[in-house]
């Protein structure tokens, strides 16, 4: 990792459309994070929450994270220890809390097409690239926008807002 | 400009905005449920804790708990109650209604004005012409709180135009469930929409409102529909009424347009895992299920309990059925009162619930067994979401979830509707 932006770890696989609700389960929503962590995705792949170690990358298909726009999905994922989720495509409100609390997110299309679980992969948000080192294939995307990085460096938006009082008038394009 | 551009450029100070710009603006409304203002307003304690400057900006509606049925929850329920009396935010307490009808109908949604929530159907307040934008708890909790505006990317804005007369027996709920089949889950990521066509401009207030909710199953930021003299007529109802704030687009910076006709629709369902995932209603008629519900964001209508008591009066709901009937609000259950629609209902063997939003997410009543199903007029239908995740949730609209209580499976209402009941036609249900 250089800089919180490059990410280098082992991937797990996840389909399309998977919805918040598959993160943080309905009836464990008032839980503690230390016991909602332990069930994250778990209907998806019931080794993820046992077995994901600090650093493994998420690489999801089509609209991953829709349903709730409530940040604790996104705070349940990275509570998990991951360095970082790559999908073909974010659910808005899951791509946009991904960057307000701090979870590194990039959008590469058909990536669910380069991977299987437990493949070797680099992620570089700032540079728009992605490369699978088992299979050797990579893809070159849109990195992420310069607003979105400069929150990510500052640990999220509050932390941004808390350590920048003009970060309104110096936001914009 | 469009409509979502002159809100944007309005709130944040400026003489125009474009697609893909990123402005910071100031927001008018916040609006929190029972869940979320609890994740939000913890937020906000633990990392800024200070005074909120509009403290009436925001509100939150106690939808998902009517009456707390475990002390964890009751205890949520408390901290969000004292949390708002001490920083000065508005609360509606249990037995208001769904959160985003209580806000609608309490004049706290106007036009031109920028709403945001964590909730995702939020964007359902671009029914009167609002943008509305589902956003996260550190927004919220890191600069609506705070400083009472908010970061936005100017979305493009996509034109869905749909014409048609529907047949009777489908409503407004069936094009709009039929549309995120159409278009498809996800298929219009950070896209404005906006809800345009004959169709839609013939549609009452609360039946164009079933089309922005369906936003966030496509992807979408927000959707509007252009305001007109059925908005106007609304807003002029409202408590605080501000047609002065009233916006309209100017016809241009329209990136796309889908177009539809909806003349030879029948009656759709949505059924498990997705939203997206919808059959016309003879591919699953004979489905058996124990529960149906009116109620949640889309339903829960007067609109809804109109079309269920066509259906149901004088008849008895299926025995293995428990049908039961959630207001989306205070008023809407005094109308339905008056109408003799609760009688009615009643005789015929359903369950009254208090306003609230129902069985959105089993917060306090909707858990089903495994091999148990469910049709209503809910948002959701996601495993999981309602107890088991081998129950299964069908979506559909008031008619059919009626049709299917009185029958024990799910059932085509058009049978029973036959020339009788005028669907969605403007003016509602009188």
């Amino acid at each position: 990792m250089n800089d919180g932006m490059r990410f280098e770890g082992r991937c797990w696989k996840f389909g399309d459309n998977i919805p918040t609700d598959a993160l943080v389960k309905s009836a464990y929503v008032f839980d503690p994070m230390s016991e909602i962590v332990t069930h994250v995705l778990e209907d998806q792949n019931p080794r993820f929450p046992v077995e994901v170690r600090p650093g493994d990358i998420v690489v999801a298909g089509r609209h991953f994270g829709q349903s709730s726009g409530r940040a604790i999905a996104t705070k349940a994922l990275k509570a998990t220890g991951i360095g970082c989720v790559v999908a073909d495509t974010f659910a808005r409100t899951f791509f946009r809390n991904c960057f307000e609390i701090g979870l590194p997110s990039l959008e590469v299309s058909g990536v669910t097409e380069l991977v299987a679980d437990g493949d070797h992969v680099i992620v570089d948000l700032e540079a728009g690239f992605f490369r699978n080192e088992t299979r050797g294939v990579e893809r070159v995307v849109p990195p992420a926008p310069a607003f979105l990085a400069r929150m990510l460096r500052a640990g999220g938006l509050i932390s941004l807002t808390r350590s920048d009082p003009d970060w309104a008038a110096s936001t914009g394009s | 400009m469009n409509l979502v551009e002159k809100v944007l450029a309005r709130a944040s100070g400026r003489d125009s905005v474009e697609a893909g710009d990123v402005v910071v603006a100031n927001v008018d409304r916040l609006v929190m449920h029972d869940l979320s203002s609890y994740l939000t307003s913890k937020v906000y304690e633990d990392r800024i804790g200070e005074p909120l400057p509009f403290p009436d900006r925001v509100v939150t509606v106690f939808d998902h708990l009517f009456s707390p049925p475990t002390e964890l929850q009751a205890d949520v329920l408390n901290a969000n109650r004292t949390w708002s009396k001490k920083r000065g935010t508005q609360l509606f307490d249990c037995g208001n209604g769904n959160i985003h009808h209580v806000l609608m109908r309490n004049g706290l949604a106007q036009p031109g004005t920028i709403v945001v929530g964590s909730d995702s159907h939020t964007p359902v307040h671009g029914a009167v012409g609002a943008l509305a934008v589902a956003l996260g708890n550190d927004s919220h909790a890191g600069t609506v709180m705070p400083f009472g505006n908010a970061w936005f990317r100017v979305p493009e804005v996509v034109q869905i135009e749909i014409s048609g007369a529907t047949p009777v027996g489908t409503s407004a709920r069936d094009v709009a469930l039929w549309l995120v089949k159409e278009l498809g889950e996800g298929s219009l990521i950070y896209k404005g929409l906006e809800f345009t066509g004959p169709y839609i401009k013939q549609l009452s207030f609360w039946d164009r409102w079933l089309f922005p909710v369906l936003c966030v199953d496509l992807g979408a930021k927000c959707g509007f529909i252009e305001p007109d003299d059925v908005t106007r007529d609304f807003v002029a109802t409202l408590p605080g009424a501000r047609l002065d704030l009233l916006v309209n687009g100017d016809g241009d910076n329209i990136a796309d347009v889908h177009r539809f006709d909806v003349s030879d629709l029948p009656p759709q369902v949505a059924c498990p895992p997705t939203v997206g995932n919808v059959v016309p209603v003879d591919e699953v008629a004979g489905t058996p299920v124990q529960w149906a519900e009116l109620g949640g964001h889309g339903g829960g209508r007067l609109e809804d309990i109109a079309l269920a008591a066509e259906v149901l009066r004088g008849r008895d709901v299926h025995p293995e059925v428990k049908f039961n009937i959630v207001p989306s609000s205070r008023a809407v259950f005094a109308e339905a009162l008056e109408a003799g629609f609760v009688a009615a209902l009643h005789a015929a063997g359903a369950t009254w619930f208090p306003p609230s939003t129902g069985s959105n997410q089993t917060a306090n009543m909707g858990a089903m067994s495994a091999g148990e199903a469910m049709i209503s007029t809910h948002s959701r239908n996601f495993p999981g979401r309602n107890g088991s995740s081998e129950a299964a949730m069908y979506l559909s609209s008031a008619l059919t979830v009626a049709a299917s209580a009185l029958d024990g499976r799910i059932a085509d209402p058009r049978a029973l509707v036959g020339g009788r009941v005028p669907v969605g036609a403007k003016g509602g249900v009188a």
